[in-house]
């Protein structure tokens, strides 16, 4: 007994020895090439993407980031790390780098309701002058680097700071956020005023309202940092003579008080609100309705909100784009800013910044405001920074959330950041600016209408206007379901259609040469088919009618007036409709449709047909059946026996119309193809991405990519956006400067040492404020001949300053970043020297 | 018949009393067995609902996250306000029918109730296996097999040894071996999760020679026999954890159990008989004081049901644990009912097993029933 018990032992001894000595992690995949070393000269002549396998795999606590990093187990984290204490760690080691992004903004809503509520306590921030005193009490500098720990940026506007039009409205920005600074005196001077006004009395120190102690009640989020910056918060009233009492809530909990309930009912008084933000938003006009108005939501307490008549009436314009041009917008943007200063229902307080962790050895594309797993060009750029091919381990909170397929499945951000690598579009935007560049187009023409105020930034696509665009008669708008065919506009608008843009998409010349992951080739029913299988979901008529997908097409039907193809070879597609984005790219990038593989989805469609499976979870519940997934689970065993009949009856979906799209051959071919794919790679999921799907292994919570050896695009296409390039700015000057006398300021405007080019500045302009803190003078800096920019004051204007410290503010807007930059510089004018020595000598 | 069978033989006739005594003893353990399940089950059904004002938090939820979603999608971004607000509206309501949240809660609790008894675990209302299931039963059972290989591996390593090990010195009382477990068994307090923090840092991050979390390397290697032995080096980590977090409490206890048991009377006539150690240990302690060692390792085999919530995390493990968390988090009522329910019918039948086994050994059992 006793040899056996030692015979084991000693077993379960060699057992744990070999686990301790064994290689912990080999990653390197059979049959894959080494990794070799980096030569710029090949990176052009590699096709697809720079390394040659990806695994993600299931990681969601963020303290172990850095230790992962450095012992090489994994190289890029999908989740934005927000904890000061595991961002130090991050940046003090030798083996971890990462990447900023700026989506997530905090604020303080206030409760407007009142001025008394239901139980006939006062609420002072019913009154708008108590609001904005609010600004002035709090100092946002110490919110974002005390209590964010210098992982936030002081934020006052309802602008992001990170985003093109606070860049675009810098000089306004600028002058409203040295207006409001922290200034508690002014704070309590108001608040005491305002209070008085209500009819509240201070008494021992402490607000009292008809006899009571004034009761405010700070509800504060416990999640992350802004427990800390409620207790601030309510530490600030405290001092200013408010009981406050502090509710501290998780966000379901919080939602039931501050969103559902009635403001009136005087559950709270302040809330430590958050927003996020997940790409970049190129057109913020609408900010201000949503969060001062009550057309922001229909929830009680928007209901509550009374904006003042005149910006009421401005946030309405700018919702509905009320305007005929740029400037005007820009006006009016000016204006509702000043405005919503005055209101602050909200007082915005930071912008977090969240980092996305990743090995030092390996850069990607990160979204300024979703970061890596907001960005769209991550699987272009994704490499090793000293040699090309390998496999990079790739952590994300969660993955494989909910069943994948292309029409209404998973869109839960990770599952997303996979599936993007995938697929190819024919548009990606810029991670730094937001604005669309062209994939898989060659060029667009858009048209808008004479009154529709549109810009183009970029010159791959040309824009022009007209005084009325005529949607042609042969346009496909609308499908009919019994006869199964397209209805033309002629046919359902005899009387004729018009409509506010047209968008000429020319494809790249191969584009319907190019071929799916399981070697199939791409053809027009692959662009086809999506646009039926949309407008079949959306009818009461169809077999594949799905309730939870009319809402969303009833409103695209409100905008879409028609598209056709106006040349199959090389292809080029018209679309027709009344929405308006302000860039023109955008408008492109919205309107241009892409290819989805017809025989994949045509398997779907039998599901659905067949009550096997649904496309969408809603419909998935309604028919009590599996919600279908093309990558794993049990709709793969519907999907063989779809494959098998749909393969044998050479089925063409709708054929009627999808007949005269596909190539000879091309049925039996596709389902073929589509069957030997399925038997090697165990999965349904065929993209024209980068990367195909090789691997899932669901219950692992790990998903294998590789890199597509036939995507036609070089590697390094995209390599430059690899890196924000925010510029960085000195300003110099001098420190002191006579009251009368010119004085010149010159400004560096570099990145990473090397000066930026001057073609990608946008504006560099300045502001200048008197000893009073008021605004002297604006204008635009002009650049010189060795590429300084020089701010030049004249005598006149350094006289209208009088004696004093003055402040000089440069904002530089660029076309590479969103982010604007600032610079500062004091100055102190003093009386003319002459007329000063003069005197001192008489 | 009975007074036939009382007057032909005395053993059938005792028999026959016996099986009845059984039959009567069984029917009442399984009517209050059945009782405790339902009562249980519908106090978790109440309690995982907050009495329905769960209801009202996933309402906000649901409109907070429509709202959003629609104010993030470029598509409606031109949408005037009030058309904006009814196309919330009427997604919202899209969900509350499919949740079911326009129907009372009490009629709702009893649905769920006579579902979860009839053991029809039903679909998931926001969850998903890790395949794309949505049956709460595909749910639970894709997790379970890593539960039990955890939780199993360590909770036998930890139930053997320290039943060995407190047998062991039990015979030693007062050595420095037995000392120094006295001394260690408050280390016990501190859980599982604990050491296994610590265990991450020192031996996947200080001296990198294990993982420091997951089941197996990614990506999974191909081989049976290499996908175990990634297995194995995953598994080392949370149940070395797991063994220090209660190893030490476990042989304490076991040790005090057998020290009792060895002071009894005929222990010490076997002692006094001059009986080998071994002999004594195996018929005079260790076979009267099986029913409590069984009853013990029963109890422990259906604990592995539940996983450990924290350990799962701190060890990124794919189990029930895990799974439950998740429940909780998405306020998914099918899984978290499905969860509780199996392991109630679990423990009812283990305990309605373990009850017939001591009346079966012990008649003093039987006759108390009977009374």
């Amino acid at each position: 007994m006793k040899k056996l018990i030692l015979l084991m032992l000693a077993t379960a001894l060699l057992a744990v020895a070999y686990l301790f000595v064994s290689d912990p992690v080999d990653r390197r995949p059979a049959g894959m090439p080494d990794a070799v070393p980096v030569d710029p000269a090949d990176l052009a002549a590699r096709r697809g993407a720079l390394v040659d396998q990806i695994v993600f795999t299931q990681e969601s606590d963020p303290g172990k980031v850095t230790g992962m990093i450095e012992t090489g187990t994994h190289h890029v984290f999908g989740q934005g790390v927000t904890s000061v204490t595991v961002f130090n760690r991050i940046r003090d080691s030798q083996q971890a780098a990462y990447d900023m992004s700026y989506g997530f903004s905090v604020e303080l809503t206030l409760n407007p309701a009142g001025p008394e509520l239901a139980d006939g306590s006062l609420n002072p921030f019913h009154v708008p002058a108590i609001r904005e005193a609010m600004n002035w009490l709090l100092d946002r500098r110490h919110v974002a680097e005390e209590l964010y720990g210098g992982l936030a940026v002081p934020r006052y506007l309802p602008l992001n700071t990170a985003f093109p039009d606070y860049a675009r409205l810098a000089d306004v920005a600028r002058a409203l956020e040295l207006r409001y600074q922290y200034d508690p005196a002014r704070a309590e001077r108001i608040i005491t005023r305002e209070m008085e006004k209500l009819g509240a009395e201070r008494r021992g120190g402490q607000w009292l309202y008809q006899g009571q102690p004034v009761r405010l009640i700070v509800l504060i989020r416990t999640e992350d940092v802004r427990q800390r910056v409620g207790d601030y918060v309510a530490n600030r009233l405290e001092d200013l003579g408010f009981r406050v009492e502090r509710r501290y809530r998780a966000a379901a909990e919080a939602s039931r008080l501050w969103l559902a309930g009635d403001p009136a009912g005087g559950q709270w008084h302040l809330y430590t609100g958050g927003w996020i933000a997940t790409t970049i938003n190129r057109d913020q006009v609408d900010q201000f309705s949503f969060y001062y108005t009550p057309r922001g939501r229909p929830e009680p307490l928007w209901q509550a909100y009374d904006p003042a008549p005149e910006f009421d009436e401005i946030s309405e314009r700018l919702q509905r784009r009320d305007y005929s041009t740029w400037e005007e917008r820009q006006q009016l943007m000016a204006r509702a800013l000043e405005l919503a200063m005055e209101d602050s229902a909200r007082i915005w307080l930071v912008d977090q910044l969240s980092v996305s962790p990743r090995s030092r050895e390996v850069e990607l594309a990160a979204d300024m405001a979703g970061g890596v797993s907001g960005s769209w060009l991550w699987p272009y750029t994704i490499r090793f920074r000293d040699r090309v091919g390998g496999t990079v381990v790739f952590a994300l909170p969660g993955l494989l959330t909910e069943p994948w397929n292309p029409v209404a499945g998973s869109n839960w951000v990770f599952d997303s950041l996979i599936m993007r690598s995938l697929n190819d579009l024919p548009l990606l935007p810029d991670p730094f600016t937001g604005l669309y560049w062209p994939q898989r187009i060659e060029s667009a023409l858009v048209t808008v209408q004479e009154d529709v105020p549109v810009t183009r930034t970029h010159d791959w696509l040309a824009l022009e206007t007209a005084p009325e665009i005529r949607v042609p008669e042969d346009a496909w708008i609308a499908w009919d379901v019994e006869k199964q065919r397209f209805l033309t506009a002629g046919e359902a608008h005899p009387q004729g259609l018009t409509a506010r843009t047209r968008t000429r998409v020319h494809y790249e010349e191969d584009y319907l040469q190019r071929r799916w992951h399981d070697g199939s080739q791409v053809s027009l029913a692959d662009l086809v088919l999506p646009w039926i299988l949309s407008f079949e979901r959306a009818s009461e008529d169809s077999p594949l009618y799905d309730p939870s997908h009319a809402p969303s097409f009833q409103v695209f039907q409100r905008h879409f007036r028609g598209w056709r193809i106006v040349s199959r070879d090389p292809l080029i597609i018209e679309i027709y409709s009344d929405q308006v984005f302000p860039d023109a790219e955008t408008i492109v990038a919205q309107r241009t449709p892409s290819v989805q593989p017809w025989h994949v989805l045509a398997l779907g469609v039998r599901a659905e047909r067949t009550g096997e499976l649904a496309f969408s979870s809603h419909q998935a519940d309604r028919q009590r059946v599996d919600w279908l997934s093309l990558v794993a689970g049990p709709s793969l065993r519907v999907l063989d026996r779809q494959l098998e009949q749909a393969g044998g009856q050479r089925w063409l979906p709708w054929e009627g119309t999808l007949g005269g799209l596909v190539r000879e051959g091309e049925v039996l071919a596709r389902y073929q193809a589509l069957a030997t794919w399925r038997e090697r790679r165990g999965h349904f999921w065929v993209g024209d991405g980068p990367f195909y799907l090789h691997d899932v292994y669901p219950v692992e919570r790990t998903v294998v990519l590789r890199r597509n050896e036939h995507f036609p695009d070089p590697s390094d296409k995209w390599l430059r956006f690899t890196r924000p390039e925010i510029p960085e700015l000195d300003l110099d000057g001098p420190l002191v400067v006579d009251a009368g006398g010119e004085a010149e300021f010159r400004l560096e405007i570099t990145f990473q040492g090397e000066r930026y080019p001057p073609e990608d500045i946008d504006l560099v302009q300045y502001l200048l404020f008197d000893s009073r803190g008021n605004l002297a003078r604006r204008g635009e800096a002009e650049p010189d001949e060795a590429g300084t920019w020089v701010v030049r004051l004249s005598g006149s204007e350094t006289a209208a300053l009088g004696a004093g410290a003055n402040s000089l503010e440069v904002a530089v807007t660029t076309g590479r970043v969103a982010l604007p930059a600032f610079a500062s510089h004091g100055f102190a004018t003093v009386p003319e020297r002459r007329a000063a020595n003069g005197g001192g000598a008489d | 018949m009975h007074g036939v069978t009382g007057a032909t033989s005395p053993v059938p006739r005792g028999l026959w009393r016996d099986i009845r005594s059984m039959l009567v003893f069984s029917a009442k353990r399984l009517l209050a067995l059945f009782l405790t399940v339902l009562v249980g089950v519908y106090l978790t059904i109440y309690i995982a609902n907050m009495g329905g004002q769960v209801d009202e938090l996933r309402l906000v939820q649901i409109r907070g996250t429509v709202g959003e979603e629609v104010r993030a999608d470029p598509a409606f971004f031109d949408l005037p306000a009030a058309e904006r607000n009814a196309l919330i509206e009427e997604r919202v309501q899209l969900e509350v029918e499919r949740l079911r949240l326009d129907q009372p809660f009490l009629l709702r609790s009893v649905d769920y109730l006579q579902q979860a008894i009839r053991l029809d675990l039903g679909r998931a209302e926001q969850m998903h296996s890790d395949s794309g299931s949505r049956q709460v039963y595909d749910i639970i059972v894709e997790r379970l097999p890593a539960t039990l290989l955890l939780f199993g591996t360590a909770n036998l390593l930890v139930f053997f040894v320290s039943v060995f090990v407190a047998l062991a010195l039990s015979r030693r009382y007062g050595s420095p071996l037995d000392r120094a477990v006295i001394a260690l068994a408050p280390s016990s307090a501190a859980p599982a999760w604990f050491y296994g923090i610590f265990l991450i840092l020192i031996f996947a991050f200080l001296v990198p020679m294990l993982p420091a979390g997951g089941m197996v390397q990614v990506p999974p290697p191909e081989g049976s026999l290499a996908y175990a032995a990634s297995v194995l080096r995953h598994m080392a980590l949370p149940v070395l954890a797991m063994f220090l977090g209660s190893i030490f409490i476990s042989i304490y206890s076991w040790r005090t159990f057998f020290l009792i048991h060895s002071s009894e009377d005929y222990v010490e006539m076997a002692r006094v008989k001059g009986l080998s150690s071994g002999l004594i240990q195996r018929r005079y302690i260790l076979r009267p004081t099986l029913s409590p060692i069984i009853t013990s390792f029963a109890l422990m085999l259906i604990g592995l049901w539940s996983g450990a919530i924290i350990l799962e995390q701190v060890f990124n493990w794919p189990g029930l644990g895990t799974l439950l968390f998740q429940a909780i988090g998405h306020r998914d009522t099918p899984v978290i009912i499905g969860s509780v329910v199996i392991f109630a019918y679990l423990l009812a039948i283990t305990v309605f097993l373990l009850d017939i086994l001591y009346a079966v050994l012990d008649p003093r059992v039987r006759m108390e029933a009977n009374r």
